[in-house]
């Protein structure tokens, strides 16, 4: 990092802070902190703490926006136990996680070596980054495009050399496993340039040194690279995960939690449940158990984290 | 463009307020179909010629969006004014306050009521409250491509005097097959067919149709003897009826013989396309769609009614949309003007001139058919249908969750993945407690 | 970043064609391909004349390039002439739309970007009571799922009359991003104190300090995050999704999802949405194209730290 010296007032007479005047100093520290911290408190309250809040107040009545809203104890987490939807959105949720987040890190990997190897040009970084820069609703469909069945030209290069063709997004085995590739598609690009920097944060002679004592680029990769990516490859895993565990926007584009619900990842019913049946108490409350869900697991991460910090060092 | 047109409206309307100096009043009016908007946007233009003080804006949302939005609007109080409903979507709107009450009006004007085709006034009726006037009615049909029928020796009078049953498919299925031509140019009734490589299919079933199953089993389940209730707003609903099951049976087996590509396949592209892309022969669909089909079916096509089923019968939903007013809209002495107007013969008969809907009222559908013939259109086998066994869309409450679940369990049957009659068994029973909230 | 050319680990530059060469150049290729493939078929697409999309969708090139579908899309037919070419009439008005997005994704950055530095730097550099805790909180946000608060904040959203409105659109994001305030206070706890004990002695006030002694050092980190807020609110679905469907606020993601669902039959609209999403990717290729440095040095800068 760099420090540029800026050019600094002219010094006044320098008047040291006495000692019974570090109670006004400290009160005009917590003023100008308060008055700092102020405009990102205000959103806090109003976007992110009272509508918590309210949205466990919201779980517990029966509302649908249209009329008053009812008051109904603990029954809507009653229902969430047994309802089978809720269960498979959650599983859905975390299998499609496992789909997502291994692959999507290895070629990441896979492609920010490839690039360090052979190339820095700006135009292979800008085209490796592309998919990130686009939206998730323009990514979602152009695959629907590229991936349907009768018209598609990934399903008639397919044909054309004599396999059958798949339905991708319409088979309900399939259906998972396709959102997870196109998000795949999406964020290696991204995933590539987090780890290229990491790559390039490497002191070479690290390099220079065990190739001087024989070792074999698989083993370099292994004993050198690998453990020194690690804060990069924490930071990617944490906030991959978080991410992937909330996907939602291919899936309403593509699928829509089809075909047979093979696609209802918890998000997605959530927001059925809100936005097309209106259960606001319902949704609410499945909500709060992703939320507690998240939180054990990001709980978890923090203590990997502490733990892999230990050994960096 | 319709922002053109909306706009010379409002430049129109906005000289004559000028000249008769008085604030001319925005109702708010939506609709989902676009082939429909040209003749509604002349009916507007009419309306505002005689009612100078009231200008329409439309808003066409396509139909995949044109739901959610309204509830969404809904909720945030934003509902257009007047919007185009649908018999199985108004009862919810309707428990939740969200429609007005037409009765006021209607009396108070002494509007006569008798002037729509049988039943469709009452349809749009519940607990003696009046929600919406009828706007037109529909019927299902069979679109043929004739230019493969020629080829494969199928005339028109044939495809007129179809039969059908669960069983073997009566000769619906040997005209299907005759159209069913594989990669080698042999039909489905040659011994040397090969159903992995079919070229043309003979039938495409639309999908699952949902709850009503409009375009896609309901026709051939009632001429098989099925009902979706006893009468409308039962609670009590019938989809584990073993008639329906063996309906399902049938269509969900198309595939399996080689006549109709998997449901898979088709989910996305829609057997629509695959009719104008020349990949199946026949597909059913509603008289709403002819114009669509004339526009981008560039080969001879016929509409042929529905085949005669095991009850003797041709039957075909009779669906009819109609016009509300929202419960929250602050201007609704203009809105009732403005679905007076749309109900009226005047507008009715001017819609019927496009030949794209048959409106509501007595002898408008005669005047649709006639512009579609000039068109090039016979039309007429759909009101062969409606003189046939007709049935309404099921009227039940609480109509998006059992949606999700019928829908659910038909989608199952025809990716084969379970068999009709237990499935069904299953939904219904929760289709029922859901009917009941 | 330094262009070492003696870097390539283990390489001792005998040949430029050894099998591990090869293959990583092959690798490197299949994903740029991979990446820039379904681009390429949403342009021809996009080019393809309505009825020839059945018989040619195989082919890599439009079989015959029209505009057809451009000007369909963009309103330049009526709506007549538009349905008799199979689409559904409907356009994108993609002026307004790209309009909407510029100024929903600069209010949120400009915004967020100002409350977050303020907020970090009274974090990391200023003591007060109840420091500790409320960073906690707002990390804590963090952990927060969005679907969480999705619902209570469209129902505030509502009742504050906002819906359909920029404002209720940009209220959740302008003043509040844990990951920002995060990012920044790392960033101004990493920065040695001389500079600022320097001014402090000289009777400075921590305003003083935050605006004339940090910010200008903060120039990279601050570049980093707003580009980063920037790409995630240009892409942001779906609150405006939820909160602005109508086509006057619409943002270009919302405008795309609505024009693909205005189909009355519900079959998308194929040529006229490859259109639509061929001049949705435009702006973005003109962002890399004219920024490209800045973006790669911002993405690689937030994870290499």
């Amino acid at each position: 990092m760099q420090t540029t010296v800026s050019t600094l007032p002219p010094p006044r007479v320098a008047s040291p802070p006495k000692p019974h005047a570090l109670s006004v100093t400290r009160r005009a520290e917590t003023l100008t902190a308060w008055a700092l911290i102020l405009p990102a408190l205000i959103g806090f309250l109003l976007f992110y703490a009272w509508p918590t809040l309210r949205a466990i107040q919201i779980s517990f009545t029966d509302w649908n926006l249209l009329r008053a809203p009812k008051f109904v104890g603990l029954a809507n987490y009653a229902h969430m136990l047994e309802d089978g939807k809720f269960w498979q959105g959650m599983k859905l949720s975390l299998y499609y996680v496992l789909l997502n987040i291994p692959m999507q890190t290895a070629l990441g990997l896979f492609l920010a070596v490839a690039m360090d190897r052979l190339s820095r040009s700006l135009f292979v970084k800008s085209v490796v980054l592309l998919p990130y820069l686009l939206s998730n609703v323009l990514v979602a469909m152009m695959w629907l495009w590229m991936l349907d069945p009768v018209l598609g030209w990934v399903n008639s290069v397919i044909a054309s050399v004599g396999l059958e063709r798949q339905p991708f997004f319409g088979g309900a085995e399939e259906a998972l496993l396709t959102v997870a590739a196109v998000n795949i598609w999406r964020h290696m690009g991204l995933v590539a340039m987090l780890f290229l920097a990491g790559l390039q944060n490497i002191p070479r002679h690290l390099y220079e040194a065990a190739s001087l004592e024989g070792a074999s680029e698989w083993q370099m990769f292994w004993r050198i690279t690998l453990p020194l990516l690690r804060p990069v490859m924490v930071f990617v895993l944490v906030t991959s995960v978080t991410g992937s565990f909330q996907i939602f926007d291919t899936i309403a584009v593509t699928t829509n939690g089809g075909p047979l619900d093979s696609t209802r990842v918890i998000v997605h019913y959530i927001v059925q449940n809100a936005f097309s049946f209106y259960k606001m108490g319902y949704a609410s409350a499945m909500s709060m158990a992703l939320c507690l869900v998240m939180l054990a697991y990001t709980m978890l991460q923090m203590r990997i984290l502490r733990a892999s910090e230990n050994d960096l060092a | 463009m319709f922002q053109i047109n909306t706009l010379s409206a409002a430049i129109a309307s906005t000289l004559v307020l000028a000249a008769a100096s008085a604030s001319a009043v925005e109702v708010k009016y939506s609709l989902w179909d676009s082939n429909q908007l040209p003749a509604y946007q002349a009916c507007a233009a009419d309306f505002t010629k005689k009612n100078p003080a009231i200008t329409i804006k439309f808003q066409q949302t396509g139909w995949d969006g044109y739901w959610s939005g309204l509830s969404t609007n809904m909720v945030s109080g934003t509902a257009p004014d007047v919007f185009t409903d649908h018999l199985a979507k108004f009862p919810e709107f309707a428990k939740n306050q969200q429609l007005l009450d037409l009765t006021p009006y209607i009396q108070k004007d002494k509007l006569d009521t008798t002037i729509y085709a049988t039943g469709l006034y009452e349809n749009w009726g519940r607990g003696g409250k009046q929600y919406a006037l009828p706007k037109d009615w529909d019927t299902i049909g069979l679109i043929v491509n004739m230019d493969a029928a020629k080829k494969a020796g199928v005339t028109l009078a044939d495809l007129q005097a179809m039969t059908w049953n669960p069983k073997d498919g009566g000769t619906f299925e040997q005209i299907v097959r005759k159209l069913t031509v594989d990669a080698a140019g042999n039909n489905a009734l040659s011994p040397k067919f090969d159903k992995k490589s079919v070229a043309v299919y003979g039938y495409q079933n639309p999908g699952t149709g949902g709850m009503s199953g409009q375009t896609t089993w309901s026709g051939f389940a009632v001429s098989d003897g099925f009902k979706y209730q006893d009468k409308p707003w039962d609670a009590k609903l019938y989809y584990d009826s073993p008639k329906l099951a063996e309906t399902l049976t049938y269509l969900a087996g198309l595939p399996g013989k080689g006549l109709s590509a998997t449901y898979e396949n088709t989910k996305t592209l829609g057997s629509d396309a695959m009719f104008v892309g020349r990949k199946v022969a026949i597909v059913p669909q509603g008289s709403w769609m002819v114009s669509y089909f004339k526009d981008n079916a560039k080969f001879e096509h016929a509409w042929v009614p529905l085949p005669t089923g095991p009850n003797g019968t041709r039957a075909t939903m009779f669906n009819g949309l109609g016009d509300s007013i929202w419960a929250g809209s602050k201007v609704k002495d203009q809105a009732w003007q403005w679905v007076k107007y749309l109900g009226s013969a005047d507008c009715q008969n001017t819609v019927a001139t496009y030949g794209v809907v048959f409106p509501a009222v007595k002898g408008t559908a005669e005047k649709a058919i006639e512009a579609q013939k000039k068109k090039g259109v016979d039309s007429s086998a759909f009101l062969t249908m409606s003189k046939s066994t007709t049935f309404l869309t099921p009227m039940v409450d609480n109509t998006s969750e059992i949606e999700e679940t019928i829908s659910g369990a038909l989608e199952s049957v025809l990716m084969g993945r379970g068999d009709a009659a237990s499935t069904m068994k299953t939904a219904n029973a929760k289709a029922n407690e859901l009917a009941k909230n | 970043m330094s262009t070492l050319t003696t870097n390539i680990p283990g390489m001792h530059r005998r040949s430029a064609f050894t099998p591990g060469r090869v293959f990583a150049w092959a690798i490197l290729a299949l994903m740029l391909g991979i990446t820039l493939m379904p681009l390429w078929v949403v342009i021809k697409t996009a080019l393809t004349h309505p009825n020839d999309l059945f018989t040619h969708s195989t082919d890599l090139l439009p079989s015959s390039a029209t505009l057809l579908n451009f000007k369909r899309v963009l309103g330049l037919m009526t709506p007549q002439e538009s349905l008799a070419l199979g689409g559904s009439g409907a356009e994108i008005n993609f002026l307004r739309a790209l309009g909407n997005s510029v100024l929903f994704t600069a209010i949120i950055v400009a915004m967020q970007i100002s409350s977050a530095a303020m907020s970090a730097y009274a974090f990391a550099r200023l003591r007060f009571p109840g420091r500790n805790a409320l960073f906690a909180c707002f990390i804590g946000s963090m952990m927060v799922p969005s679907v969480v608060t999705f619902i209570p904040n469209f129902i505030l959203i509502k009742e504050l009359g906002w819906l359909n409105t920029m404002a209720g659109m940009v209220a959740p994001f302008c003043l509040m991003q844990g990951f920002s305030i995060f990012f920044l206070r790392q960033f101004f706890l990493s920065i040695p104190h001389d500079l600022e004990e320097a001014a402090l002695l000289d009777g400075a006030s921590h305003l003083y300090i935050f605006a004339r002694v940090v910010l200008p050092l903060s120039v990279t980190p601050l570049a980093t995050i707003a580009m980063l807020t920037g790409i995630n609110m240009w892409n942001e679905f779906f609150w405006p999704y939820l909160v602005a469907k109508d086509e006057v606020q619409q943002v270009l993601p919302v405008a795309l999802q609505s024009f693909k669902s205005q189909t009355p039959q519900g079959q998308p609209d194929w040529t006229g949405l490859m259109a639509a999403a061929a001049i949705t990717v435009l702006p973005t290729i003109v962002l890399l194209v004219g920024f490209g440095r800045r973006v790669v040095e911002s993405v690689q800068f937030s994870g290499g730290k």
